[in-house]
C-alpha cells in the first residue's frame, strides 16, 4: 500500500522543500519508488534542488490542474538526483514558475478535487511506494485536501513563538480529519539548544510524537538549494537526523 | 619537630656562616678594626625568609659566635654584635611573613625583601650600639660611628640587597614574572652604575685613604650617600614599574573575570583611558566582555523560549474559522474515503 506523506508548515522558509527533497532521495536510495508533488502553486521551489528548469517548456502541475494534461506528463524522473544504486525511482511533479500561471492560480484557483485524483493516478500509474506531498504553508483548500488524504501528515516548526502556535492549529485540524498519523520535525534549531529537552517539550505540548529535531545547518544554507543534502553530506550529523525520520515515517 | 628543623639548620648554617666569618674577618675594612667585607650576611636573611626567622636568628647569632672565636676576638666579649647578627636573620624573614609574601613574584613583594634587607641592617647595628651604650661601653662616640658603626650598616646592607635576591633566585623562592624581571633588571643597573663609581674612585685614592685617618670619615659618609642614592632610585624604580605592571595585573583579574562569567569590567575604564598599549588591550578585552555578555543574554533567551505558550483562545478562534467552513466538514467527512480508496 502507498503512503502519502504532506509535509506542512505554518509559515514559509521553514524548510518544507528541503526536508522533503531530503526525505525522498533517502527513500529512492532505499530502492523504493518515491512522488513528491509540489503543491505550493503560489511560491514553488522543490524543483530547484534537483535541478529541473521548472520554466522550461515540459508540463507542470498547473496544466493537470487546469485540465491540460494528464498527470503523469507532468511527472519528471529524478532519480539521478537521488544517486540511486537501488532500483529505487524518484519524480517530480513540480508546479510552474512562471509568472502567468502563479498569477493564474492566485486569481482563479483551480478544481481542488482534482488535485486528489492527481495523487491517485500518480501512485498508480508510476507504481509508488511514497508520494511526498508538499503544500503551501497555511491552510488553503487544496493544503487541507492534502492533509485530508494523507496517511502521515509531518508539520514542520521551527523552535519560535510563532510556530508554536500556528502548528497548535495544523495539528488540531488534522485531530479533526482524523490522520492516521500526525508527527513534528523540528527544523533550523540552533546549535546551543539542548534538543531532546526541546522535543520532550514540544511533543508534550502538542501530544503529537517529534520525529526530528534538525539543527540550522550553515552548510544545508550554502548549500542553498542547489542540491540535496543528504547525498551530498551523507555522514554529516544532520543526515543521520533525516534517515531516523524516513526509519520512523518510512515504516 | 618542626622546632628541631628549625634548631638543626640554624646551628648548622650558622657553623658555615662562622666559618666564613673567621676567613673574612682576616682582611678587616679600612680603619675599622672589627669589620670585614662579609658577603656572607646574605646567609643568615635567606635561611630566616626560607626556613623561618627563628632559624635565620640562630644562624646570625652562633655564627658570629663562632666567627669571633676563630679569630680570637673572644667567644662573648662582643655579645652585642651576636645579637645584632641574630637580629639581621630574624628580621627579613619576619617582615616578609608579616606582608603575606609566599613567593617573591611582584614588584611589590621585591621592594618589600629589599626594604627589609636594609631596614635590618640598620635596625640591628643600631641595636648593637645601642647596647654597648648601655653596658659594654667599647665604643666611644662619635668616634665610632665611622670606624664602627657605618662599616658595619654599610657592608651588611649592600651585600644583603646584592645577594639576598640572587640566594632567592636559586632557591626559586623568587619567581621570574615579567614584573620581578623588570626591577631586577633596574636594580643591577642601579646598583652597578653607583658601585662602579664609588669601587673605581676608591681604588684610585686607597693608599690615602688608609694612611689619612681624616678622609676615613668622608670615606664612610659617601658610602652612606651611595646607599642612600640606591635606596632612593630603588624606590623611583618600584614606583614606574608599577605604573606599568599595575596595570597589567588588573588587566589579569578583569580576564580573570570574565573567565568566572562576570563581564562588567567598567573597573578597567581607568586603563582604557590611556592611549598607550594597555590602554587598547583593555579597550579590546572590554570590547571582547561585553560582546561575550550579549552573546550569552542572547542564548538565554532563546532557551527561554522553550516555554512554549500557546494562547487557547486564539487557536480556538483560528481552529473554528476553518472548521465552520462548508468545504471542511465536506472533507471532513469524505477524508476516510479518500484514503481507503
Ligand atoms: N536545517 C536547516 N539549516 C539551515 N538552513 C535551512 C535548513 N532547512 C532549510 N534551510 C534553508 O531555509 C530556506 C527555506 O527552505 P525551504 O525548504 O525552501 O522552505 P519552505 O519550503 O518551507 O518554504 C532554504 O534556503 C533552505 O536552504
Ligand atoms: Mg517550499
Amino acid at each position: 500500500m502507498a503512503k502519502t506523506i504532506a509535509i506542512h508548515s505554518f509559515r514559509g522558509g521553514t524548510g518544507k522543500s528541503n526536508t522533503t527533497a531530503n526525505l525522498a532521495c533517502l527513500l529512492a536510495g532505499m530502492g523504493r519508488r518515491v512522488g513528491i508533488v509540489d503543491t505550493d502553486l503560489q511560491s514553488p521551489g522543490i524543483h530547484v534542488l534537483f535541478g529541473l528548469d521548472a520554466k522550461g517548456p515540459g508540463y507542470a502541475l498547473n496544466d493537470f490542474l487546469w485540465g491540460k494534461c494528464e498527470v503523469t506528463r507532468a511527472a519528471y524522473d529524478v532519480t539521478a538526483a537521488a544517486e540511486s544504486s537501488s532500483g529505487g525511482r524518484l519524480f517530480l511533479i513540480p508546479a510552474s514558475i512562471r509568472a502567468g500561471d502563479i498569477a493564474r492560480v492566485l486569481h482563479y484557483g483551480y478544481d481542488v478535487n482534482l488535485l486528489k485524483e492527481g495523487y491517485h493516478r500518480l501512485i498508480g500509474d508510476l507504481s509508488l511506494d511514497f508520494l511526498f506531498v508538499d503544500t503551501h504553508p497555511g491552510l488553503n483548500e487544496e493544503t487541507l485536501l492534502s492533509i485530508a488524504i494523507s496517511d502521515i501528515l509531518l508539520i514542520l516548526l521551527r523552535p519560535d513563538h510563532q510556530d508554536y502556535q500556528g502548528t497548535s492549529v495544523t495539528v488540531e485540524i488534522s485531530r479533526q480529519l482524523e490522520v492516521p498519523r500526525t508527527c513534528l520535525v523540528l527544523n533550523k534549531v540552533p546549535e546551543n539548544f539542548d534538543r531532546a529537552a526541546l522535543a520532550a517539550k514540544v511533543s508534550a505540548a502538542y501530544d503529537c510524537k517529534v520525529v526530528g529535531v534538525l539543527n540550522h545547518e550553515d552548510q544545508m544554507m550554502t548549500l542553498a538549494s542547489s542540491g540535496i543534502f543528504v547525498i551530498r553530506y551523507p555522514d554529516h550529523p544532520l543526515s543521520s537526523e533525516f534517515k531516523s525520520i524516513v526509519r520512523e515515517v518510512g515504516q | 619537630m618542626r622546632a628541631g628543623k628549625i634548631i638543626l639548620a640554624g646551628c648548622l648554617w650558622g657553623a658555615v656562616y662562622g666559618i666564613m666569618n673567621g676567613i673574612s674577618n682576616t682582611v678587616l675594612l679600612p680603619s675599622a678594626p672589627f669589620i670585614s667585607i662579609r658577603p656572607q650576611i646574605a646567609l643568615p636573611m635567606v635561611i630566616g625568609i626560607i626556613s623561618h626567622p627563628s632559624a635565620g636568628f640562630l644562624v646570625g647569632f652562633t655564627g658570629n659566635l663562632i666567627g669571633d672565636g676563630i679569630s680570637g676576638f673572644g667567644l662573648w666579649k662582643f655579645w652585642n654584635w651576636h645579637l645584632a647578627n641574630g637580629l639581621i636573620g630574624f628580621l627579613p624573614g619576619m617582615i616578609v611573613r608579616y606582608a603575606g609574601i609566599g613567593k617573591i613574584a611582584t614588584v611589590r613583594d621585591f621592594g618589600i625583601l629589599e626594604m627589609g634587607v636594609i631596614a635590618a641592617s640598620a635596625v640591628s647595628v643600631g641595636a648593637a650600639v645601642l647596647l654597648d651604650y648601655g653596658f659594654l661601653h667599647f665604643m666611644n662616640f662619635p668616634e665610632s660611628f665611622p670606624s664602627w658603626i657605618l662599616p658595619a650598616f654599610l657592608t651588611d646592607a649592600v651585600n644583603g640587597f646584592i645577594l639576598v635576591p640572587a640566594v632567592l633566585i636559586m632557591a626559586r623562592r623568587l619567581i621570574l614574572t615579567l614584573e620581578t624581571r623588570t626591577i631586577l633588571l633596574i636594580t643591577t643597573l642601579l646598583v652597578l652604575a653607583i658601585l662602579s663609581t664609588a669601587i673605581s674612585i676608591t681604588w684610585s685614592v686607597w693608599d690615602d685613604l688608609v694612611s689619612t685617618e681624616a678622609m676615613i670619615e668622608n670615606f664612610y659618609l659617601a658610602g652612606i650617600i651611595s646607599v642612600l642614592f640606591i635606596v632612593a632610585g630603588f624606590v623611583a624604580s618600584i614606583a614606574f614599574i608599577r605604573r606599568i605592571t599595575d596595570p597589567v595585573s588588573r588587566l589579569i583579574l578583569a580576564a580573570e573575570e570574565v573567565e568566572k562569567g562576570r563581564y562588567d569590567l567598567a573597573a578597567l575604564e581607568p586603563i582604557s583611558r590611556r592611549s598607550d598599549e594597555l590602554g587598547q588591550l583593555s579597550r579590546v578585552l572590554q570590547v571582547m566582555a561585553d560582546q561575550v555578555r550579549k552573546r550569552e543574554n542572547h542564548l538565554l533567551l532563546q532557551v527561554q523560549e522553550l516555554q512554549i505558550k500557546i494562547d487557547l483562545d486564539r487557536k480556538a478562534k483560528d481552529v473554528a474559522e476553518i472548521v465552520e467552513t462548508e468545504y471542511f466538514q465536506t472533507l471532513k467527512k469524505r477524508a476516510k474515503e479518500f484514503r481507503a480508496s
